[in-house]
């Protein structure tokens, strides 16, 4: 794998891959602060005002349209949290110039819009345009509202409230429904300034270029102002669990949700990290783990019964739907599982396969441009160097016995289940 | 072994039918770490009423090409993810309503996984207790979608539209559709729709086309098929009316969720006419109501809409019709403003530049999409089965002309082929 070249600018970071493999210039923009109760949904409306229309570009048909003309560039945001800070990722997708007749470069003209969309906004009397910050403060408390629409995230993103009730993780990373109200466009052009000076900025370029390239081109699109780039704030993974939480939620449901919080203390740059992603994948992570194995194939319980790894907040995810009457089993089995690999009931075959499934996974990350950057974006949120090749020989060697150590760290904090509103 | 070059896109693939009747495709990209194969049927929810040869036509129970699909994964000797896993590959299958499709993805033992897919499907193993045990899965899958308001609504749709064409019918079946199914059943249907001469493996990644050819035709001269008469599909005469205009289902969401659809008077058409249409109907449909155009604008600005309003068209030989809805709080108003702009463009067409940028922006998607394995070795079975080939479709955008959209746009848009399916909180 080629690996990243590394500059700065101001108070970004630059990473670019120089690659001819690709049809396409993948870019990726990140900007992350610690989430926090005061700042976490002004920052989650600031992309969605962003998008509406730059100096340059106003009004935002024309914006619209300046990316159907750079042939349907892809452009999109995203926010999401990551360890303990809240992250705004936007992307640009573009194809590369030798697959069409264009007259003006795309990777400038895609750098050159993204660069006006970060650092240039539209400004009116001292703060965004109004109409475009009513409109987006209604989609994003449609957004927030519509998490109950898909049960199986509604469930789980209650779970993890729950179970982060005094962190805080428990935060959405789109923030509060009842903070959107108040906020006025000439505030929001403030926590905008003040996220441009504090976030850790990271750009992205995956494609046939080079660093001094996108150096030159950010330099002549982006205005930025003079600083360093900031750091990632270490996320809290250890919080010892007192009592196991127990929370029922009603609901008009055909099928019953449930979900379990457990606490594994490691970290992305814990030295156990490589042993807690063999643990997760040994208990849920595929069609030949436990989960699945026992609750689906062996009781017919459920269609999916799986598991999932935070592993920058340490934190693992059980998840399953099952009939309303069937909690208890449910909860009885997958007890049984998490105590089967604490007792050291793993096999060779469970090792070898779950190595095997992961191993793939790292070395087919690398056909994708932005699965590569996601990757390497990991050792820039944590300080970890890790490579996906060291990461790979890691975990070949993680031995069963490192395993049950993973899982003598691992608690129970939460159960969380979603069921209809008849009472039993 | 055939050689198709594609200088357009910097893409050559081979291809090779073999004397079994199965056809291979092979598309190496250099480069790529990962192997993307798939095994794919012509086969899916709507082949419910079928004969083979002079044998009498049979009609089975709704969703038994997705039980099958289930079933495939257990063989004698366990379950087929094990196999997989150990091979380091992840493995995966879906039904859809007209083909099944097995795949895996994996960077190393490319041999040893494709002789694994092949094999797997080609070995049915269905007993009545395993059989038996499925059921309680598939329920829960079941009624995991009848909790997702998206795939509520948009079924919803479907069966709003047809009459008889068991397009109308849940992929999965119903809870008591599926009691029904037993292992006779599911041999008979496997025995007729999964013969190679019905079938079609793709292999994409870095793999080498000989080599991958080499170790096919091995694999199938090693096993013996009877060679099997045409597969004859029935279907009942779909009327060209919509079924029903209206239908409601609650459910508990934030906004009502709305969904338009248009159905075509006639289906019918295959090959590069099936897929011409449905380039021209994508391309109309984006210049007319995508995320750039007026009526979008319109629409989000009167707070009718949001981001996850949108358009797709979805077309085959026996059904045809286009989506257009997302979350809405009036979807009466919408469905008005939406059908007041569409009769002013019927008139008046659309906009000469709206329709460049929109083939741009499509013939920018297409190439994007060549990025991806998974999403090339899927539209090109798509395509496959319905006679076409997905590396027509640069070529079609890029010789569709303003008039050809015009013309798809007043004949697709005609407001007595409408139904509206919503999706809505319950009354308290």
């Amino acid at each position: 794998m080629t690996p990243f070249e590394r500059g700065r600018l101001q108070r970004i970071r630059l990473h670019v891959m120089p690659t001819k493999r690709f049809k396409t210039f993948a870019i990726s923009l990140f900007a992350g602060l610690p989430l926090d109760e005061a700042t976490v949904t002004p920052v989650a409306l600031i992309p969605f005002v962003l998008r509406r229309g730059t100096a340059n570009t106003p009004e935002t048909i024309a914006f619209r349209e300046k990316l159907d003309d750079l042939y349907g560039a892809g452009f999109g945001f995203d926010v999401y949290k990551r360890g303990d800070s809240q992250i705004v990722q936007f992307r640009m997708d573009v194809i590369n110039d030798r697959f069409v007749s264009s007259d003006t470069p795309l990777l400038a003209a895609s750098l050159q819009f993204l660069g006006d969309v970060l650092t240039d906004p539209l400004i009116e009397n001292n703060g965004f345009r109004q109409k475009y910050v009513d409109a987006e403060k209604t989609t994003l408390r449609k957004r927030l509202e519509a998490i109950v629409n898909d049960k199986i995230r509604y469930a789980a993103e209650r779970c993890l409230e729950e179970m982060c009730a005094d962190e805080p993780y428990r935060l959405h990373p789109l923030g509060r429904l009842d903070q959107i109200g108040a906020i006025a466009p000439a505030a929001l052009h403030e926590h905008y300034e003040q996220w441009l000076e504090n976030a850790a900025l990271d750009l992205y370029v995956v494609g046939d270029t080079s660093l001094e390239e996108v150096s030159r081109l950010v330099t002549e699109a982006f205005k930025l102002k003079e600083g360093t780039p900031s750091p990632y704030t270490k996320p809290d993974v250890n919080h010892p669990v007192k009592e196991v939480k127990n929370v029922i939620e009603r609901m008009e449901v055909s099928q019953g949700k449930l979900n379990m919080g457990l606490r594994t203390g490691i970290g992305y740059d814990d030295e156990a990290y490589p042993a807690s992603l063999m643990y997760n994948g040994i208990l849920g992570g595929y069609p030949h783990s436990k989960l699945f194995l026992n609750v689906r194939e062996k009781e017919s319980l459920a269609y999916y019964a799986a598991s999932r790894l935070d592993g920058h907040k340490g934190i693992c995810t059980i998840q399953s739907g099952i009939e309303f009457a069937n909690y208890d089993r449910a909860v009885a089995i997958i007890k049984e599982q998490l105590e089967s690999i604490k007792q050291g009931n793993l096999s060779e075959l469970e090792l070898s396969q779950t190595k095997a499934m992961i191993s793939n996974h790292l070395r087919e990350l690398q056909d994708s441009a932005y699965e590569m950057i996601a990757y390497d974006f990991n050792s820039v949120l944590t300080g970890k160097q890790r490579s996906a090749q060291q990461l790979l020989e890691q975990v070949q060697a993680v031995t069963a016995a490192d395993i049950v150590k993973v899982a003598e760290r691992v608690q129970l904090d939460t159960i969380y289940f979603l069921r209809d509103r008849k009472e039993a | 072994m055939q050689t198709l070059q594609y200088p357009n896109v910097q893409e050559t693939l081979y291809r090779e039918v073999l004397d079994n009747g199965l056809e291979v495709i092979v598309l190496p990209k250099e480069g790529f770490n990962k192997t993307y194969a798939t095994f794919a049927t012509k086969y899916g929810s709507v082949d419910n009423r079928f004969s083979v040869g002079n044998q009498a036509p049979v009609k089975v129970p709704d969703g038994i090409a997705h039980f099958l699909e289930h079933k495939m994964f257990e063989e004698p000797t366990g379950d087929i993810f094990a196999v997989f896993a150990s091979q380091g590959a992840s493995a995966n299958a879906f039904t859809s309503f007209d083909r099944t499709v097995y795949l895996f993805s994996a960077t190393e033992q490319i041999q040893a996984n494709l002789e694994t897919l092949i094999n797997f499907v080609q070995n049915p193993y269905f007993t009545d207790a395993n059989v038996e045990k499925e059921k309680g899965i598939i329920e829960q899958e079941i009624n995991m979608y009848r909790d997702n308001p998206d795939w509520r609504v948009y079924f919803g749709l479907i069966d709003a539209l047809y009459h008889e064409h068991p397009v109308h019918i849940d992929i999965a079946g119903t809870v008591e559709s599926i009691r029904q199914i037993d292992k006779e059943t599911l041999y008979r249907c496997y025995e007729t729709f999964y013969h190679p001469s019905n079938m079609l493996l793709f292999v994409v990644g870095g793999v080498k086309a000989d080599e991958v050819m080499e170790l096919v035709r091995a694999n199938q001269s090693a096993k013996s098929f009877e060679p099997q008469g045409a597969i004859e599909r029935y279907f009942e005469k779909e009327p060209s009316a919509v079924k029903i205009a209206r239908k409601v289902s609650e459910l508990p969401v934030s906004l009502p969720k709305c969904m338009m659809g248009f159905k075509e008077k006639q289906a019918g058409l295959t090959g590069a006419a099936l897929l011409r249409q449905e380039v021209t109907t994508k391309l109309m449909l984006d210049a007319l109501i995508g995320p750039s155009s007026k009526l979008f604008q319109q629409l989000y600005e009167n707070d009718l809409i949001s981001d996850s309003f949108g358009h797709e068209y979805n077309s085959s030989t026996g059904y045809a019709f286009s989506v257009i809805g997302g979350d809405t709080p009036d979807p009466d108003e919408l469905i008005n403003q939406i059908r007041a702009a569409v009769e002013q463009k019927l008139t008046g067409g659309i906009e000469p530049e709206a329709f460049e940028r929109s083939k741009r922006k499509k013939i920018g998607g297409y190439l994007r999409m060549l990025n991806s394995p998974e999403a090339i070795a899927g539209e090109f079975t798509r395509y496959r089965f319905r006679e076409s080939d997905m590396f027509d479709v640069l070529a079609f955008y890029e010789s569709c002309t303003l008039e050809d959209v015009n013309a798809r746009l007043r004949e697709h848009f005609d407001f007595n082929q409408l139904a509206v399916s919503i999706v809505k909180q319950p009354e308290k």
